[in-house]
């Protein structure tokens, strides 16, 4: 019978069965009547002599259904008894698979939030996120003009819609009080994208989407119950935005929190405004839903055509553009896929040190056993009832040890929160059916994995062998099978472990690193504007001019200022320049990061201003000039004095130049710690950001100074409101979040993988102890030294772990390049790193053996002798 | 006196079955008749015990079962040995020749 086929019932068809017997019964009648019976006195005769039919057929019945029920019930009685049995080696197994399996559970529950699941919309697979691209540099101009936008959506056949959305942080004072808002400014059709319809009241009407028409405003379920306590009543109550007075139409679900979570308002951007045939402007992020059936090739190609089409028709402004497209999830998640597959490889590398350390104890369980099964073998059990008998202890074990991981995976949202709070999606991690079904599958391929191998080979002794052994005969302590997985274990935690020391390094290596800037006793802030103030940049200029003094003549504070984004962090704004002074050089084009502050700005950094001097206050780059740092005066100056001479964007732009180079700072790591300085252009001025992080240095711990800057802005700026106060180091930090949180994660599974191997070591050099206490006592008492014992049993250990090492270093250098592009300030096979991770572990595992090492030295050879 | 079910040793009957079907294609009739016959009417088989013996023995792949025609012309299911069975037979042919052998050598030294 082949293995499989006892998993598979072989069923007595009950027709058959039912032939078979009558086919019997009729043979016995015919018998009968050739004894020259009456036929009825044949029939009553062949019935009573067959006895009850049903009680055969039944007993039959029970031939097949018997291994399959009743034994898997007799299988897992039988089990538990023997676990019971046998408490401490369960409880180790338990534990061991608790930490394996619920590590596992807890990365997959992330990875399953994050990155398999769909966004939270209908259909959201079919959802993409549409961005236009200059082809000739590398800038993500990705926002949208309204106009092109509506030449998109009219013009494609690939889209069931295109819609877009751009947010800013506003004051509702409809209240008593200014309350800082975030709205989404919304183009026609954001509902119908989404495919979500508002919990309560309706979807803009068409005629609120043009302009002239009446305003109308969705408000947020969040913001819904703060400010009206969810009162269906809110619905046609007004409120203000700057000029803006909006009417509400309907809430939006909890659940449905686009573009963020915070977002409170979307208000509709009307179509044929004054601004509505202009093509330069950068506004809308854009969302389009596919139509069923095509794919993203398809779409991309249909896009390309609609946007070559608006480059014949506006060479201008259209020309040079192109489109690219991504599945919204993706640009949602992508960045943090490779974090987290490393994750989910670390754990799983872990879970195989749990499985081989399980494996290592099972196989001397058995042989422990062997007396055992050597007696159900001569009783006549099949050898797979019994593996099966075996496999189900095993399974036991790791369902209660998948039980247990369970927990462990419950607690993964909060770890994953608490490290990494801007990792997309992570408010979506939580323990589900679907982590339960997957921990339950790990415990079967555990179950496989940790049991078949020592099943098997326990019970393929040789009956008659195993009968005649006895305990006297059981010499060999050398089981090669178990020193091999000790080893393997070492190998794979020395992996692991130097994944997480090259993380470590690089992590200290950023934490080292001089930016150029300094970010402590910073406060940042904004305060909320609206983009209809650059309408008229003078006045915007102005306010925020006038801000920054009050600000700067607040007692505690040193300096003030603002730039378009915040310094340190991650972001990429690179624009082709020309100097407008002498010919254009096409061989060498002029490609900076752009940057927009005002004057003060390196004071409040403190960069220093290596010469020329600071901007000028104003409202655009002609009368503000422009800085550029030491890279790019390098790399463009090419000799010559650069100071003077006039920098402007290569095509037109709103903001961009032409402005005098005034001065040349010291070169920052504005781009991200992580990132060397690249060439960089300081534009001064005010009149075209209307919400501008501010950066003030304070004297003392910058949180102090936030209450009092709040009532200084209200005192000036009653109808504003302050919002988003937080220290600059405290957003360097979260930026490190997903850094963070697959470094401290990856150590702590690299520490747990290396006890596992520890446990594992100690384990089979004390059973190698146990087994060879003998042998041991023999040797004494023939004049041993104790030290030669100790000595022997130590390198017997140190020889498995230095192997395990050297294989383990191989195994790193081979999966270094999984790191690479997470490291910074460090090679993937550092020497450094890799050698105090194979000395970290010698030494761990000497103490690890040394115990055992000991206790056999303190055999009394009196006492084994005695035993005998 | 016949010997019922319940005196015969465990076992006993899977063997005399194999033997039996080792003979050539059976069914089940066939086979409960023969070892009246062959035994000399000692030897009856309750069908409570013989059939699910059948099945048991073709679960575990000795027995081959076939429908075919009975010498009457009736359908019928024949047993017919497999190659696995025809090895246990041997096997267990030496084991009760060996147990017997045991069995009476201690009968007559002992008496």
């Amino acid at each position: 019978m082949s293995w499989w086929k006892f998993f598979l019932p072989k069923r007595a068809s009950g027709a058959q069965l039912d032939s078979e017997l009558r086919f019997h019964i009729d043979e016995l009648i015919e018998a009968n009547i050739a004894r020259r019976m009456p036929p009825e006195e044949a029939r009553r005769r062949a019935m009573l002599e067959f006895g009850g039919q049903e009680q055969v057929k039944e007993e039959v019945r029970d031939v097949y259904r018997v291994r399959i029920m009743d034994s898997a019930v007799a299988n897992v009685k039988s089990a538990m008894r023997f676990l019971r049995k046998s408490p401490s080696f369960s409880a180790t197994i338990i534990l061991t698979l608790a930490l394996g399996i619920g590590a596992n559970s807890a990365v997959f529950s992330a990875i399953d939030a994050i990155l398999l699941r769909p966004l939270p919309f209908p259909e959201g697979d079919q959802l993409m996120r549409l961005e236009q691209f200059r082809r000739k540099v590398k800038n993500p101009m990705g926002r949208l003009a309204p106009v092109r936008l509506e030449d998109w959506n009219r013009m494609n056949s690939t889209f069931q819609a295109i819609t877009g959305y751009y947010t800013e942080d506003a004051s509702e004072s409809s209240g008593m009080l200014p309350e800082k808002v975030t709205a989404a400014f919304v183009a026609p059709r954001f509902l119908q994208v989404w495919g979500v319809a508002p919990e309560l009241g309706r979807d803009f009407r068409p005629e609120e989407e043009h302009w002239g028409g009446p305003s109308a405003v969705l408000i947020s379920d969040q913001f819904w119950r703060r400010r009206s306590g969810g009162d269906p009543s809110a619905l046609g109550q007004k409120l203000r935005l700057g000029d803006l007075s909006l009417t509400i139409v309907g809430v939006m679900p909890s659940s449905f929190l686009f573009p963020d979570r915070d977002v409170d308002l979307w208000v509709p951007v009307m179509l044929g405004g004054p601004f509505s045939e202009n093509r330069y402007l950068t506004w809308y992020l854009t969302i389009g839903r596919l139509k069923r059936g095509v794919t993203l090739g398809q779409a991309r190609a249909n896009l390309a055509t609609v946007q070559e089409q608006l480059g014949k028709a506006y060479p201008n402004t259209d020309g040079d553009l192109g489109v690219s497209m991504e599945p919204l999830k993706e640009t949602t998640v992508g960045g943090a896929r490779k974090s987290l597959w490393m994750l989910f490889g670390s754990v799983s590398l872990l879970l195989l040190i749990a499985c081989t350390n399980i494996v290592t104890l099972l196989l001397a369980r058995a042989t422990q056993r062997e007396h055992e099964i050597s007696v159900r073998f001569s009783l006549g059990g099949p050898r797979a009832a019994i593996v099966v008998q075996l496999l189900t202890e095993t399974f036991v074990l790791a369902l209660g040890g998948a039980g247990l991981g369970l927990i462990v995976a419950g607690a993964a949202a909060r770890v994953f929160r608490t490290l990494a709070r801007d990792l997309p999606r992570v408010g979506e991690i939580r323990l589900d059916a679907r982590v339960v079904w997957y921990s339950l599958l790990c415990s079967v391929v555990v179950t496989i994995l940790c049991g078949l191998f020592p099943a098997i080979r326990g019970t393929r002794r040789n009956l008659s062998s195993a009968l005649a052994q006895t305990s006297r005969s059981q010499v060999s302590g050398r089981h090669p099978l178990q020193w091999l997985l000790v080893g393997v274990q070492v190998t794979l935690a020395v992996t692991l472990l130097s994944g997480a020391g090259l993380l470590l390094r690089s992590f200290q290596a950023l934490g080292r690193v001089s930016p150029g800037f300094d970010p402590s006793h910073v406060l940042t802030f904004h305060i909320t504007g609206s983009y209809a103030e650059t309408a008229s940049p003078e006045k915007l200029a102005q306010r925020i001019d006038g801000t920054i003094d009050t600000v700067r003549h607040l007692p505690g504070v040193e300096a003030a200022a603002t730039s378009s984004e915040l310094p340190g962090l991650a972001r990429e704004y690179e624009t082709e320049l020309k100097f407008s002074e002498g010919e254009v050089n096409p061989e060498r084009k002029i490609l900076a990061e752009n940057r927009f502050i005002s004057e003060g700005y390196f004071a409040a950094m403190k960069i220093p201003l290596l010469e020329g001097e600071d901007c000028r206050r104003g409202f655009r780059t002609q009368e503000g000039g422009a800085l550029v740092n030491r890279s790019f005066a390098n790399t463009y100056f090419g000799g010559s004095p650069g100071i003077g001479r006039h920098v402007q964007a290569v095509i037109g732009s709103l903001f961009i130049g032409p402005g005098e180079i005034r001065g040349i700072v010291g070169d920052a790591r504005e781009e991200g710690f992580d990132r060397e300085p690249s060439p960089t252009v300081y534009w001064c001025g005010n009149g075209f950001d209307p919400d501008p992080v501010y950066l003030v240095r304070t004297q003392a711990k910058p949180m102090a100074m936030a209450e009092i800057l709040r009532r200084k802005v209200h005192e000036i700026e009653p109808g504003r409101s302050l919002f988003a106060v937080k220290p600059l180091e405290e957003h360097l930090d979260e930026a490190f979040g997903e850094n963070r949180l697959r470094t401290y994660l990856l150590s702590f599974f690299a520490a747990t993988a290396l006890s596992l191997a520890c446990v594992g070591l100690y384990g089979t050099l004390n059973y190698s102890v146990m087994v060879r206490r003998r042998e041991v006592g023999l040797r004494l008492a023939l004049g041993a030294l104790r030290e030669q014992i100790v000595k022997q049993f130590l390198l017997q250990g140190l020889r498995v772990t230095l192997l395990g090492c050297l294989a383990g270093w191989g195994l790193a250098s081979a999966f270094a390049r999984v790191l690479s592009g997470m490291l910074f300030g460090v090679s993937p096979t550092d020497a450094a790193t890799l050698s105090a991770v194979i000395f970290l572990v010698l030494a761990v595992a000497g103490a690890a053996s040394l115990v055992p090492a000991i206790r056999a030295a303190h055999v009394e050879p009196m006492q084994v002798l005695h035993e005998e | 006196m016949p010997i019922e079910k319940s005196d015969l040793l465990q076992g006993t009957l899977d063997l005399l079955i194999l033997k039996i079907v080792a003979l050539g294609p059976v069914h089940g009739y066939g086979i409960s008749q023969r070892i009246r016959q062959i035994s000399k009417e000692v030897l009856q088989v309750q069908q409570g015990s013989l059939y699910p013996a059948l099945h048991r023995l073709e679960k575990r792949g000795w027995l081959e079962a076939e429908w075919g025609q009975s010498s009457n012309g009736r359908e019928a299911k024949f047993y017919r040995l497999s190659a696995k069975g025809r090895r246990q037979l041997a096997s267990e042919e030496s084991n009760w020749n060996r147990l017997a052998g045991a069995v009476s050598q201690i009968l007559e030294t002992a008496s």
